[in-house]
């Protein structure tokens, strides 16, 4: 059995593993992705270099461990609405919501997400091929999916044709906010881009 | 006098009302009391679930059933320009796993119906162990089946396209070894002599060195005096393409080709009771179908020489059911040297089943005869279907002036008993005809 | 010599298929010897149907196949008669395949009136239901060893268990899925691209229902050679309640996630592992066995 103090470290250090995950991820969006270097993020967090690399050995891995830890943070949110007795249509509106709630709320996940994991992919085929780093968040959206085609909401069509009209419209819409491009603030547009996903998913 | 009988160990039951006089059985109605539908249930199914349903008509022949879906579904494919490729490979395995299951059939026949009825007519007895050779020579032939069906009864394995199986030669040495065991058991108990020797026969002079059970049942219909009635129509009918049977008709000498447009159903004659059954005729007229067509069809040496002496008598018809079974495992034979592993087991349909709408015909031959699917296809969805199988032709039951073919091969019977057995020289099937 | 049990087969709405199966048992001397057949549509037996339809006899198993139509008139008695009859003389009722079982394929001849024994599809439901003497062998149709397994516990007086469907555990707490030669095409989720192949988990195109069937078809291998799995056709499921369903060949899937999933496991495991899995590529389980074959 372990001992208490054993657990403690082991929480410790994966504590210790998010914050780092965080900064860097500050980090990467203000400074991009290829500029910041290893050492710059130990020395913002405040760690020796050569205790850095204990955590992560390499830049690839911290790439990887962050777009994991990523997809755990948008699954655990999906997995609350999945889990409530809500209906399809309004577990639309919840998803959008969230979606931009985090986009506001940390938007570095996103762009991490849209500019480094989707723009970067020789990064991550090694160790992150298909969508292994994603499958968090991937598994909460397919069982959204077919929740709604099995209650006869939502149309039943290939996951992946279904999936980019969904990921790609909110993704969009964050990307033009980033941009500065939308007139209005993005919470304004939540209930009409809920509808319009709403109307394109749902069985005629 | 009328005299009804309930006839069991057949597959399900019938019920003959024998009109008798002067000694004579003088008519015979031939009533199905039991229907499960099985048209009505295929309707409105997806056009693959037919492979599924289907072989659930009849516990017995339900491969048959099996392969005229899949005919019947790939002819709607061809009708709609989208004809489906099949390789020599997959031809030659659904010829064997359906010629296998003809072979099981005939020796549980004539083990488990034939001998025990015939003993009991001369009240010899037949000892249990006697007849359940018939059962383990069937699960022979099944054992062989199965290797490429994955089971029997009620497989699903041929599909549009081909077969799912995808057999090395490890299961091709398996099936020989254990076609080989059936054979060398086929040999010892029923003819005593060589297969090679048996198959071969030309005159029926030679049938006296035949030893073996075979010999003895031949005895039996001798002494019970078959070889004296059962006369039918002396017409036959044969529908299904296989190597082992050509489509034609054979009246008065004269063959000719068939087409299944000329094949019409017409309610069965009753006098009080309900019958599921529906005559099937061809040209208006009724026609036997089953071992003996397909042997008389064929120009069998030794089934032509009975006919000549005994014509299309219960005799005949018992010893053509039996041969078949030697020409078919002869036959098996050649197909299991025959099959071609490096061919695809299946070649996808260019067209998806969903689009496919309009008519399909698939016709086989199943042990009894003839069988028949006809499908209409909606968007992929089974419209309607049809079933016309050989028992419908052999046991059609027509009025007193123009009766079925087993009621005409029952009249003039000097008892109910020996009518009874002309019946079963059919080889019948309740399931099968009402279906 | 001590009497011999008196075993009783009984057909209501069937294709005969399970007594053709039966035949395929390879011990069946040791059935007609153990037990005393009273009727059997095939088999030798002291009595005629005609003689069995006058309630006259008494029977100790009542084994019935085919579904159950208490309408249905068998050699002039009702079904309902003749099952009640033979049903409280004897000490075990064992319906022998899915329709006598639940109702099967022949439940849909006439959905209103027709059930199996005990049950209608999954609801316990007719004659026999709830009773403790009865066993349920479903499959469509029941593997002969199984039926063979059945009474021979019964003539040696061993207790048989049973899961909450009636069907003894030693044959049906296995899934059709155990045992399959495609197992590691399942693991590492590589589908068979068509029909007619040895290689490829048939789950997700070909509807295979083997990972949510009660069944031991590929640890007690059919006609002692061979499974539909091995030969390269999909499970229908037809041990369970609800078979036939429809569109047997095709996986049913919302959105390409397959509706149902491996029996006990939560949607949520399968898919997070299918994720993964499926994002290996392995060379090895890509390429056919044997390539010179193809």
């Amino acid at each position: 059995m372990k001992s208490e103090s054993e657990k403690s470290v082991r929480t410790k250090k994966e504590d210790r593993k998010t914050s780092i995950m965080q900064t860097a991820l500050k980090l990467f969006s203000s400074e991009g992705f290829y500029t910041t270097t290893m050492p710059a993020i130990a020395k913002k967090v405040g760690m020796s270099v050569g205790n850095f690399y204990n955590y992560f050995s390499s830049k690839d891995e911290l790439a990887k461990e962050i777009m994991l830890y990523i997809s755990s943070v948008l699954g655990e949110q999906l997995r609350e609405i999945n889990m409530s007795e809500k209906s399809v249509r309004e577990k639309i509106d919840m998803i959008v919501k969230m979606y931009f709630r985090i986009a506001q709320e940390r938007p570095e996940l996103i762009e991490y997400f849209l500019r480094i994991f989707l723009s970067n992919r020789e990064i991550f085929t090694k160790s992150c091929s298909g969508m292994v780093c994603v499958s968090d968040f991937v598994t909460e959206l397919m069982l959204f999916f077919d929740d709604g085609v099995q209650s006869g909401v939502l149309k039943d069509q290939d996951f992946f044709s279904a999936l980019g009209l969904f990921m790609g419209y909110l993704g969009g819409m964050v990307f033009l906010n980033g941009e500065e491009v939308l007139p209005q603030p993005l919470h304004d547009y939540e209930s009409a881009i809920a509808e319009n996903i709403y109307n394109a998913l749902r069985k005629q | 006098m009328t005299i009804r009988k309930w006839i069991e160990q057949i597959e399900g039951e019938a019920s003959v009302q024998f009109e008798f006089e002067k000694n004579h059985v003088s008519f015979a109605t031939i009533a199905f009391p039991h229907t499960r539908g099985m048209e009505a249930i295929l309707q409105s199914k997806p056009a693959m679930d037919a492979l599924v349903i289907t072989p659930r008509v009849c516990g017995i022949c339900g491969h048959s059933h099996l392969f005229s879906a899949v005919r019947a579904i790939e002819s709607v494919y061809a009708n709609c320009g989208a004809p489906v490729e099949i390789s020599q490979k997959a031809e030659s395995i659904r010829e064997l796993t359906l010629t296998l299951e003809l072979i099981q059939n005939h020796l549980k026949w004539l083990y488990l119906v034939i001998y025990p009825e015939l003993s009991h007519m001369l009240q010899e007895k037949i000892a249990d162990s006697c007849r359940l050779k018939g059962a383990y020579a069937a699960s022979l032939a099944t054992k062989i089946l199965a290797i490429f069906a994955g089971q029997w009864p009620h497989s699903s394995y041929m599909i549009p396209g081909g077969v799912t199986c995808d057999p090395t030669h490890v299961d091709i040495i398996r099936a020989e070894g254990l076609l080989d065991e059936l054979i060398r058991w086929f040999e010892k108990e029923l003819i005593g002599i060589t297969l090679d020797e048996y198959v071969c026969y030309s005159s029926k002079k030679t049938f006296l060195t035949v030893t073996g059970d075979m010999k003895k049942i031949e005895n039996m219909l001798k002494r019970t005096k078959m070889h004296e009635q059962g006369f039918s129509y002396d017409r036959y009918l044969a529908m299904g393409e296989h190597e082992f049977s050509k489509p034609s008709k054979l009246v008065n000498r004269r063959m000719a080709k068939v087409h299944s447009k000329f094949v019409t159903l017409e309610e069965a004659y009753s006098i009080d009771e309900k019958t599921y059954a529906k005559n099937a005729l061809y040209h208006d007229d009724y026609f036997e179908t089953g071992p003996l067509a397909r042997t008389m069809i064929e120009g069998v040496p030794f089934i032509k020489q009975m006919y000549k002496n005994y014509r299309d008598s219960t005799y005949t018809r018992v010893m053509a059911r039996s041969y078949e079974a030697a020409l078919l495992l002869e036959h098996s034979k050649k197909l299991l040297q025959s099959i071609k592993l490096n061919e695809p087991s299946y070649i996808q349909p260019l067209k998806k089943i969903a689009t496919l709408s309009g008519e399909g015909i698939g016709i086989v031959e199943a042990p009894r005869g003839s069988l028949i699917h006809s499908v209409i296809l909606k968007n992929g969805i089974i419209d309607q279907y049809k079933l016309i199988t050989p028992t419908q032709w052999n046991l059609s039951c027509g009025s007193p002036e123009i009766p079925g073919p087993a009621q005409k091969a029952m009249i003039g019977s000097d008892s109910i008993e020996t009518a009874t057995f002309t019946f079963r020289s059919f080889d019948v099937c309740s399931v099968c005809t009402t279906h | 010599m001590k009497s011999r049990p008196k075993l009783l087969w009984l057909q209501g709405v069937t294709c005969n298929g399970n007594t053709h199966s039966f035949l395929n048992y390879p011990h069946l001397s040791y059935i007609l010897e153990t037990f005393e057949f009273l009727y059997h549509p095939i088999l030798p037996a002291t009595y005629t149907l005609e003689k069995i339809a006058s309630c006259t006899q008494s029977c100790d198993i009542l084994i019935f196949e085919g579904a159950y139509d208490p309408r249905m008139m068998r050699a002039g008695s009702r079904m309902e008669t003749l099952v009640q009859h033979y049903g409280s003389t004897a000490n075990t009722i064992i319906a022998v395949g899915s329709c006598a079982s639940f109702g099967g394929m022949f439940k849909q001849s006439d959905p209103e009136y027709i059930t199996g024994v005990g049950f209608d599809r999954e609801i316990a439901k007719g004659p026999f239901a709830k009773s403790n003497k009865l066993i349920n062998l479903s499959g469509c149709p029941i593997h002969p060893e199984w039926l063979g397994y059945t009474l021979r516990m019964i003539a040696d007086n061993k207790v048989i268990l049973i899961d909450e469907m009636h069907r003894p555990k030693e044959l049906y707490a296995y899934l059709a899925h155990h045992g399959c030669t495609r197992n590691e095409y399942f693991e590492w989720k590589v589908d068979a691209e068509h029909f007619g192949t040895k290689e490829g988990c048939l789950f997700y195109k070909q509807g295979c229902r083997g990972p949510m069937t009660h069944a031991s078809c590929n640890k007690i291998l059919w006609n002692d050679v061979s499974s539909k799995t091995r030969i390269g056709s999909p499970c229908f499921g037809c041990t369970e309640p609800d078979f036939p369903r429809t569109n047997m060949f095709e996986t049913k899937t919302n959105m390409s996630i397959p509706q149902d999933v491996p029996l006990g496991i939560s949607k949520r495991s399968y898919l997070t592992l299918t994720g993964i899995a499926k994002s290996f590529r392995i060379p090895r389980l890509e390429k056919r066995l044997i390539d010179d074959n193809t």
